[in-house]
């Protein structure tokens, strides 16, 4: 199976790379540019995709990659369910604070509220921190670049005292079990 | 001028949009230049509809120069009403060479005979399409010009656009239209909606067509688009691949707007589960319909944003 391994490959100097993942590969574009203008002091590699797995003529080229961010668009259910696939191609390894999810329209009236909770239920099943993000002005792009760039620079080891695994203890999405909300009525 | 004449000119205002009231007037140039001046635009509409009431009036304007605005406002927005198309058929020898007043001739006199109160107004627009508006009316009734009918034709080709006619005054339009165009026969074309322009490309094929080429792929540019090394795309292969099919397919201009495409299908029922409609010899009959607000620029979009994998081939009628 050709599963993404994180540490297969040794790390460039001062580089870290991010693995956009979007089933309609238009807002990782966009962050993409964002993510590059804004980081001047690390030299930051982004790769877009639209799905895992990678295709085996890039596997070559292909650096080392530190995080691998699944962008998944509430507006539509084949965002979600081609993230979900897309997760049994990786590695285990990167599960350990190299994942992580970003959501759009979150605000959105139309979009049914399960929707989200599935997301939330997937991302804290796997201890994975879920953001969310507003793609349809320069600053909410900016602002998850921003966010996707400190916990890159973490999941690179470019932090010093920090790891990944060590920030996503933190950062890890949860979900409100059924007994707390219980307890509040 | 009577009540009716006063009620037709009412309507038509209440239909024209403020913005284009002015531009409309002007095209008309049936009121002098010191009338236009002197109506007020900023004035709400009713008001204004009475002040060209009486400017009417004082012209002595009848109702044949109050169609006339109503047609010229028609011609410049013809996007309203369902618009249906039609196929003339069986050319005969001289149908390529008619032109114009010859044309005209032919109508008005078959239609008058056909029916005898009928009010017809046939003009020529730059785009070489002759617009015709008739209003009906039968023996013991003037033409009612509150509901007419407004038909477009592109001389020397067999299609014809249609907007309000009736099913009673059908028969006898299409008579016309035959007997003056020198065809043999009329049918419809299947192909109907509010948006004229949409449905004349479709039917005259005037949309960006795609023809086959024996190189579909373009040449390598000498000098490449600058473009940031540090991002790359994985499937940069397969994105390509995926514009390229969907060019091949729908060309990359705008394509005419359609709505719904409506398919009746006579096929055969294949579903192991279920035995009874299976077997049947006769074959089974069903309708398909597509609906979108841009049919043709959805399924553009759903080929190469990879929604549908496999390759679709399109063709029109």
């Amino acid at each position: 199976m050709s599963l993404l391994k994180p540490f297969s490959k040794l790390p460039g100097l001062n580089t870290a790379n991010i693995l956009l993942v979007e089933n309609e590969e238009q807002f990782q574009q966009k962050l993409a540019d964002t993510v590059v203008l804004q980081e001047k002091t690390v030299n930051v590699n982004v790769r877009l995709a639209r799905s895992l797995p990678l295709p085996m003529e890039n596997e070559e080229s292909r650096p080392r990659i530190d995080l691998v961010v699944f962008i998944i668009h509430l507006t539509s259910e084949l965002s979600f369910q081609s993230a979900e696939t897309s997760l049994k191609y990786l590695d285990p390894g990167y599960f350990q604070g190299k994942v992580c999810f970003l959501v759009t329209s979150a605000r959105n009236v139309s979009v049914p509220p399960e929707r989200l909770v599935s997301v939330r239920t997937l991302a804290a099943s796997l201890h994975c921190p879920l953001l969310c993000a507003e793609d349809q002005t320069t600053e909410g792009v900016t602002t998850a670049a921003r966010r996707l760039l400190a916990i890159l620079k973490v999941a690179a080891g470019l932090v010093p005292m920090a790891t990944g695994l060590y920030l996503s203890t933190l950062t890890r999405c949860t979900v409100p079990s059924d007994i707390d909300q219980q307890n509040f009525e | 001028m009577d009540d009716s004449t006063k009620r037709i000119l009412q309507r038509l205002m209440r239909r024209i949009p403020s913005q284009m009231l002015q531009t409309m007037l002007g095209k008309w140039a049936h009121l002098s230049r010191e009338d236009l001046h002197s109506l007020d635009f900023t004035q709400p509409k009713w008001v204004l509809t009475e002040h060209l009431l009486a400017l009417c009036e004082e012209n002595g304007l009848r109702v044949k120069h109050i169609t006339e605005l109503e047609m010229i406002y028609i011609i410049e927005n013809p996007n309203q009403g369902m618009w249906h198309g039609f196929q003339l058929l069986d050319a005969e020898e001289d149908a390529p060479s008619i032109e114009l007043t010859q044309f005209k001739k032919q109508f008005k006199a078959n239609l008058t005979e056909l029916i005898s109160n009928v009010s017809i107004k046939i003009k020529k627009h730059t785009d070489e399409a002759i617009w015709i508006r008739v209003a009906w009316g039968d023996n013991f009734t003037k033409p009612n010009h509150l509901k007419p009918t407004y038909v477009v034709h592109h001389l020397q080709t067999p299609y014809v656009f249609v907007t309000g006619l009736t099913s009673k005054y059908k028969p006898l339009l299409n008579q016309a239209l035959v007997l003056a165009t020198r065809y043999g026969s009329m049918k419809d074309a299947h192909l109907s909606g509010r948006n004229l322009t949409a449905i004349r490309d479709l039917l005259m094929r005037q949309y960006q067509q795609v023809f086959p080429t024996k190189n579909p792929k373009p040449l390598q540019e000498k000098n490449p688009v600058p473009r940031n090394p540090n991002i790359e795309k994985e499937h940069a292969e397969n994105t390509e691949n995926r514009l390229q099919i969907a060019c091949e397919a729908f060309g990359d201009g705008t394509l005419p707007q359609l709505q719904k495409a409506v398919y009746k299908l006579e096929t055969k029922f294949r579903d192991n589960s279920n035995k009874t409609l299976t077997g049947r010899e006769e074959p089974f009959r069903g309708v398909v319909e597509f609906a979108s607000t841009n049919l043709l620029e959805s399924l553009r979009h759903c080929v190469s944003s990879g929604t549908v994998s496999i390759c679709l081939g399109l063709g029109f009628v």
